[in-house]
């Protein structure tokens, strides 16, 4: 395997010793030095601008509209307009079973769609590592982006249709078994299953291309010497691409606990029935048709603080325990 | 026909005579050159938010560049042009669109739209709109005489403070959906059709054993749905509600006058049990919770499907539709069987009155002008005009009727979807007019409208009540988790995975203990309030 050498990375390692160095020499008051660092790298932040305005704009002005969880809410009085009324919503949420059944089960989908999903990119990503012939590896990947381009409803629509009792692939395919046919769809104990299934398959191979990029990053070097000294290709990816990419993998995964209570809900609404939602109801969902439908933007407001402060919660431990032990963190 | 149309009718006897002197020639323009209509003397414009599921914008197609030629008729009638100001161009959702209007604050004169009702009703009497009731008194004859002939309907459009806050879309007509079977299917195996809910069960068996596609296979789908609610109306064979409305699991009002919701009632519990009996026979689709909305299409077109309950307009359409495909197809329209008590029941029919329409908000320096422009929608050439679209263009007033021109009659494209593009039938408040949908209702569908005619089938309608605020906050407490329990259950039992009559005492003291009796006392409360 051979991989050529990036002229442009040993440069920028250059240039960021240089600039390090250059820093350590000046010892001038902190605005001045501020100043001059903005004067040489305004490039930079001219480039941060559009971000910094996008978080702004759609993050934190937002953040205003959140003190609707705490207030009877009109849209018509606005949000300066409505009543304080504490945390009444907070009270709602919580004396509701079916709030607390949808808590259950977001974080049981998330967990599980953490355990199997999360290792399902990184190991497509090795697997597309090893392929050695191009068209192939080319063609694979194309197959694998594929079902994350096509919109939720269609997939959906895929979904019931391969589960359906009469027609689907799944029974079908049981049937030459001599099993009966299962109408999964309104079974409470394959929903999870279903859907989590369904995710790895539509969102995997898009996710693996993150870590491509971290594999295509691994000097190959390391590879050169390790097949000097005998080394194996199972050896390599062992000892060499994953603890390489091990860091972006922790990243990830960080981000990943980060978004855990944010199931893809439009999903779980076209796939779920009364039937099933014993076990398919999620916070989302639950927000969905109590608060959205029924027009009470306040108590899934505070739903949805809720949801946000139990993913910063997770989001700090994740990242403080990977500080702990793997020094590499998102801050 | 009730008196109501009479009058019309001769109204407009005496309306064409005066245009027959005036001259039918103009196409385009309306034909209408007496200014009886006229409200103001100088030109007037007033802004509109319309919204509804076929256009979002006050223009054709939703193109606010391009007018509703009856929107420039109204225009030379009235003295009154609208111009737009619709939110939400970029959502199909009407709650959506209209929460964005109201977020801003900054009102157009007039909001309209589809499902205007409970927003308008809720924030009107915090100031947001209009109040009607005098207005209407004062300035809208056509609007007062249309109450003084529909009782009951001005207090089923009232906010709870007891004013009412807009102009309703009010439909015509009285069936909307149907039973409908395969009667080749009934005549290759010799039966007849069935009269009560025994027969039902002994044809839907029949459908299910005998082969009657021919295939040679037990592939047959006796009973199936469009929407998995449907098959909650058969549960009226044994004597139960389902709904109270044309919306699905909706409260209902008993014969003593209360209000009542129909899964927590003894009727519900053995029905229920009947109809997961049939279910587990597989008399019902079995699929029916997932096939959705193409099974129609689906079962019918490869020959499956048996039996339904659907609208009379597009059910009817199968027969041309599938006649070259399937040899002999014929899916009629029958009487609903009669129930386990002898009754013979169809629960769905047309509300008489929609949450659409439109309102005057407090923005409207000119309520008077508006509340006479909404009136001239109730008169009837604006009738017409709301109906039909312009005289002369596409329809010709014959006998004293309205009737469309052929070339309208026989577009390939439907007459309601012509009636979008020309501003007509839109969702402005007005009186709907039957005969607009007679015209093109095809002969199958009308005979079968025509024999539902001819037995009392249709039960009494809740039109929905509207809450304070005390009773609003009881209901979005209690109601929407209540309904999620009930409907949990209900697709447990149908499905099996539950014995209705074992855990039926379980189910009302789940009910109880989740808020239903609350419910139902502001439901009753609120109720008493308006209709009393």
């Amino acid at each position: 395997m051979t991989r050529e050498q990036d002229p442009t990375v040993g440069q920028t390692e250059t240039l960021v010793v240089e600039a390090r160095e250059a820093q350590r020499h000046r010892k001038v008051g902190q605005l001045e030095r501020v100043g001059d660092h903005l004067k040489r790298e305004w490039q930079l932040y001219v480039m941060l601008i559009p971000t910094i305005l996008w978080l702004l704009v759609f993050l934190y002005k937002p953040m205003y509209g959140l003190q609707i969880a705490f207030k009877d809410y009109s849209i018509f009085r606005g949000v300066a307009g409505s009543p304080w009324i504490g945390l009444e919503h907070f009270q709602t949420l919580f004396g509701n079973d079916q709030f607390i059944r949808a808590l259950k089960n977001t974080i049981i989908i998330s967990f599980y769609g953490l355990i199997f999903g999360f290792p399902m990119p990184i190991i497509l990503a090795l697997m597309f590592n090893e392929i050695l012939v191009q068209t192939f590896k080319k063609t694979a990947q194309t197959i694998v982006y594929l079902p994350h381009f096509v919109s939720s409803v269609i997939i959906a629509g895929i979904v019931i249709t391969a589960f359906s009792p009469s027609a689907g692939i799944v029974n079908t395919f049981l049937g030459w078994f001599g099993m009966e046919s299962i109408y999964f769809l309104t079974k409470p104990e394959w929903f999870r299953p279903i859907f989590v299934g369904t995710g790895i398959w539509q969102e995997a191979g898009f996710q693996s291309i993150v870590y491509l990029a971290a594999i295509a990053g691994v000097s190959p070097t390391l590879y050169e010497s390790a097949v000097v000294d005998g080394a194996s290709r199972w050896q390599m990816m062992w000892k060499i691409t994953v603890p390489s990419i091990l860091p972006t993998i922790i990243i990830m995964l960080i981000i990943r606990i980060g978004n855990m209570l944010e199931v893809s809900f439009e999903m779980i609404i076209l796939l779920y029935q009364p039937a099933t939602y014993s076990t398919a109801d999620v916070v989302n969902t639950f927000i969905y048709r109590q608060g959205i439908q029924g027009g009470q933007y306040d108590l899934a407001a505070a739903a949805g603080l809720f949801n946000a402060v139990v993913a910063f919660v997770l989001v700090m431990t994740a990242n403080t325990i990977s500080k702990r032990y793997s020094r590499t963190s998102l801050w | 026909m009730n008196i109501e149309y009479r009058n019309r009718e001769d109204t407009m006897r005496k309306l064409s005579l005066s245009l027959a002197i005036l001259g039918t020639t103009a196409l385009t323009a309306p034909a209408f050159a007496d200014d009886t209509h006229m409200i103001v003397d100088e030109p007037l414009e007033l802004t509109i938010h319309m919204h509804w599921p076929r256009a979002q914008g006050y223009g054709v197609g939703g193109d606010v560049g391009k007018i509703y030629p009856v929107e420039e008729a109204a225009r030379e009638m009235t003295g009154i042009s609208l111009i737009d100001q619709t939110s939400g161009r970029n959502t199909k959702d009407n709650y959506e669109a209209m929460n964005l209007l109201l977020a801003q604050g900054n009102l157009p004169d007039i909001v309209g739209g589809n499902r205007i009702q409970q927003p308008v009703n809720q924030y009107g009497p915090e100031g947001a709109f209009v109040p009607l009731n005098d207005l209407v008194k004062e300035h809208a004859p056509n609007i007062q005489k249309f109450w003084d002939e529909h009782p009951g309907l001005v207090e089923a459009i009232s906010a709870y403070d007891g004013n009412y806050y807009y102009i309703p879309y009010l439909p015509d007509g009285k069936y909307g959906r149907a039973w409908y079977i395969r009667q080749d299917w009934l005549d290759k195996l010799g039966l007849e059709q069935p009269d009560n809910v025994d027969e039902l069960h002994e044809v839907l068996v029949a459908f299910r054993d005998q082969d009657p596609n021919g295939n040679g296979r037990k592939d047959e789908v006796p009973y199936f749905a469009r929407e998995w609610e449907e098959v909650l109306r058969l549960m009226t064979l044994w004597d139960a509600r389902t709904s109270g409305s044309d919306t699905y699991h909706d409260f209902y009002v008993t014969p003593d006058g209360k209000i009542a919701h129909p899964y927590a009632q003894p009727a519900y519990r053995d029905a229920m049990a009947n109809l997961a009996q049939w279910y587990s026979e597989g008399l019902i689709d079995a699929e029916i919770f997932t096939r959705g909305s193409s099974s129609r299409d689906y079962l019918l077109g490869e020959n499956l499907g048996g039996m339904t309950h659907d609208w009379f307009a597009s059910t009817s359409g199968y027969n041309a539709a599938l006649s070259e495909k399937i040899d002999g197809f014929n899916f009629v329209p029958y009487l609903p069987p009669k129930s386990a008590s002898g009754v013979r029941m169809e629960e769905h029919r047309r509300i008489p009155i929609k949450p659409d329409g439109w309102a005057i908000s407090y923005t409207n320096k000119h309520p008077v002008e508006t509340i006479k422009y909404f009136d001239f929608f109730f008169s009837p050439e604006g009738s017409n005009l709301a109906n039909f679209g312009v005289e002369g263009k596409t329809w010709d007033m014959v006998d004293g009727e309205p009737i469309y021109k052929e070339e309208v009659l026989t577009s390939d494209s439907p007459v309601n979807s012509q009636m979008y593009l020309e501003g007509a039938q839109i969702y402005r408040g007005y009186p709907q007019d039957y005969r607009y949908e007679w015209q093109w209702t095809s002969p199958a569908a009308r005979e079968g409208i025509e024999l539902y005619d001819t037995e009392d089938l249709l039960v009494e309608q809740f039109l929905g009540v509207a809450f304070n605020k005390q009773e609003q906050e009881v209901y979005d407490k209690y109601w929407p988790s209540i309904q999620t329990y009930m409907l949990e259950r209900q697709q447990a039992w149908i499905l099996g995975s539950g014995d209705v009559e074992a855990d039926w005492d379980a189910y009302i003291a789940t009910l109880n203990k989740m808020g239903f009796e609350k419910v139902i006392e502001v439901m009753n409360t609120a109720y008493e309030r308006q209709y009393g």
